[in-house]
């Protein structure tokens, strides 16, 4: 069950300065909603991301508080406005204390 | 009945049915359940009957989806990020009709969000923004389910 939690960050490799450009991300996560039973009719408890930050050289881009509903291994864009060269860094974690994060390099012109 | 009468009365019954499902449509504010009340009452602290309709939030989503378990759906608005602070999205029929907030700083450049989501049935996708100055807006699109997918 180690899979849980691997992230994949995208973003583009040279930006413009001043540029908005998007940051992509998939997340391996079951995203159960704790509503769903299984073959014996019993419930299956909840386990989904609860917060996901989006940090631009240690600066708060965006932070995203959800519940069970986005998919199975959910994907998230969300844009960035470019004014410097750095690190694009998300930490997201789930109602279970599981924690996480991944990071990406980009590069301002 | 002859000729004449029956196709008068052949008109009638047309009109009628094709007027039927537009009167029957709910209103946008009274088609709202409990649950969505309660739900953004609770997470965006406002009463959904104060939040105004408004064009300028744009959500993307298609009218009828493949899959419920992964619906693309995309919010944006052209309004500036320094007088925008919050933005909700909610799933009206859903058994949870929250979905995720998010905050938006100066650094985001501009107010987008794209996800994938799992809805239950055919139901509308409100986004909700709360600007600077206190005031809520919103912008509903309806999505059509073929099989649930929560």
């Amino acid at each position: 069950m180690s899979i849980i939690g691997t992230g994949v960050l995208r973003v583009p490799k040279e930006v413009k300065k001043g540029e908005v450009f998007r940051v992509q991300m998939v997340i391996t996560h079951p995203m159960e909603t704790g509503n769903r039973k299984d073959a014996q009719g019993n419930l299956i408890p909840a386990h989904h991301l609860t917060k996901l930050v989006v940090t631009y050289n240690n600066r708060e881009v965006t932070t995203i508080n959800m519940g069970g509903a986005p998919s199975t291994n959910p994907f998230f864009a969300v844009t960035v406005l470019a004014d410097q060269s750095g690190v694009i860094k998300i930490d997201y974690e789930d109602n279970k204390g599981g924690k996480w994060s991944k990071d990406a390099e980009i590069k301002v012109v | 009945m002859d000729r004449r009468t029956f196709l008068a009365a052949a008109a009638l019954s047309v009109l009628g049915l094709t007027a039927t499902p537009l009167t029957l449509k709910p209103s946008f504010a009274s088609a709202a359940p409990e649950r969505l009340v309660k739900a953004v009452k609770e997470r965006a602290g406002v009463d959904l009957s104060d939040v105004k309709v408004s064009d300028q939030i744009t959500i993307q989503a298609p009218t009828i989806a493949e899959t419920a378990a992964a619906i693309p759906i995309t919010v944006e608005s052209n309004i500036p990020v320094d007088k925008v602070e919050k933005v909700w999205i909610f799933v009206d029929n859903n058994a949870n009709p929250y979905i995720l907030d998010m905050t938006v700083t100066p650094l985001s450049g501009k107010v987008f969000v794209s996800t994938r989501i799992k809805m239950r049935d055919s139901s509308n996708i409100r986004a909700i923004m709360k600007l600077k100055d206190g005031s809520y807006i919103m912008a509903a699109r309806e999505v059509k389910v073929t099989v649930g997918g929560c």
